[in-house]
């Protein structure tokens, strides 16, 4: 619950204001370092008791009586970085790295485990990694476009920005479609992601259901009084 | 009205969402920490369903490459060199089932399979080594058509 305190006397606002600012920002400061571990991957069980204890700081903020970030606006905005993050390693691996020891462990055993597309002819196209019917058209697409994006949008967004939430809702759209046309490459091409794995279909559903974040944001994004974000 | 529960709401939700807002709220605390668990056991995950610490990185890349070509003689090269062509540029081992929807014919691996291909492999190998060089000294030789009349 986020509430003005009722301070009294002349410059009551302005402290209430500068108090406030000042709890979301330590919070702030927990919750991105914690996102920066969290989108290391590996990293991410450091990272995640110090986005918990930002959170919790940022609750504790709001019921002393200080203006702070809805927690579901938190948690949209750095799951989404979060996810981007994720996303763009893997993808920047194949596309760059795709020849490193790491990836060629990393990458093609994930595809064995979960998806072909990862290990059907790996490292066999001329630009190497994926060669997968499709693939590399995604990688290009959205490391640059929707990655960096979205990233920007939940900046704007944490920031409590108009622009924010507004490029978030789009960049959530455009999120929605690439769920829906990469799974129906995938469908379409499943002889090559699917046979022989060794989690084929429940597996990468399994696996890939936590990157669902559009799902989760738009409802919200849309719904909410827009009004409490600025101009 | 009840004024309390409109009170209780957080900043911009109104009451027609709020609990709809609760629900994604909570599923987006389970979804960030479900991604952040999962993304920081996929490497080590891998790399033990793989067969580390038995098997080395460079050792599980070899046998990744033997499974994905059908090729027991592929090793994978590294560091490999930074500007050469694709590691697997013109290979002609690899087995699908070619068509406009091609299907590949590759071994499923399962947990620390790629420990049992490897071991099978030496074993078969050697196996094969010690024929040969066996061979010529037990006097046993392959059995010779008897000379025609």
């Amino acid at each position: 619950m986020t509430t003005l305190t009722k301070s009294a006397g002349f410059g009551g606002y302005d402290a209430h204001q500068i108090a406030s600012q000042a709890a979301q920002r330590r919070a702030d400061y927990w919750m991105i370092s914690g996102t920066l571990l969290m989108g290391c991957a590996v990293l991410g069980l450091i990272g995640l008791p110090l986005f918990f204890r930002g959170i919790w700081l940022q609750s504790q903020a709001a019921k002393a009586g200080l203006t702070m970030r809805p927690t579901i606006v938190t948690l949209i905005g750095y799951l989404v970085i979060i996810d981007s993050a994720l996303n763009s390693i893997g993808w920047t691996l194949d596309l760059f790295a795709h020849h490193t020891l790491i990836n060629r462990v990393l990458t093609t055993g994930w595809g064995a485990m979960f998806d072909g597309g990862y290990f059907w002819h790996y490292n066999e196209l001329w630009l190497g990694g994926a060669g997968a019917p499709g693939e590399k058209a995604w990688e290009i697409s959205l490391i640059p476009v929707l990655f960096c994006a979205r990233m920007a949008a939940a900046i704007g967004l944490l920031q409590m920005k108009r622009w924010g939430q507004q490029w978030l809702i789009v960049t959530c759209w455009m999120g929605m479609i690439v769920w829906f046309g990469y799974n129906t490459n995938m469908t379409i091409f499943a002889d090559v992601r699917y046979s022989h794995i060794t989690f084929p279909v429940w597996g990468w559903w399994l696996y890939d259901i936590w990157y669902i974040t559009p799902f989760l944001s738009l409802p919200y994004l849309h719904t909410v009084n827009r009004e409490i974000f600025s101009d | 009205m009840n004024t309390k529960a409109k009170k209780d709401l957080p900043l911009g939700t109104t009451e027609t969402y709020s609990t709809m807002h609760k629900w994604l709220q909570r599923a987006l605390f389970v979804c960030l920490t479900c991604l952040v668990i999962e993304g920081a056991f996929t490497l080590p995950g891998i790399a033990i369903w793989m067969g580390w610490p038995t098997l080395s990185l460079q050792q599980i890349c070899s046998e990744l490459e033997k499974v994905r070509y059908s090729d027991d003689s592929r090793e994978c090269i590294y560091p490999y060199p930074l500007f050469g062509p694709s590691e697997g540029a013109g290979q002609t081992t690899a087995k699908d089932v070619w068509g406009i929807q091609p299907k590949p014919l590759y071994r499923r691996i399962g947990f620390r399979d790629l420990v049992r291909f490897r071991d099978e492999r030496l074993a078969r190998q050697a196996a094969e080594k010690k024929k040969q060089t066996e061979a010529p000294d037990d006097g046993t030789q392959a059995p010779v058509a008897a000379p025609a009349p």
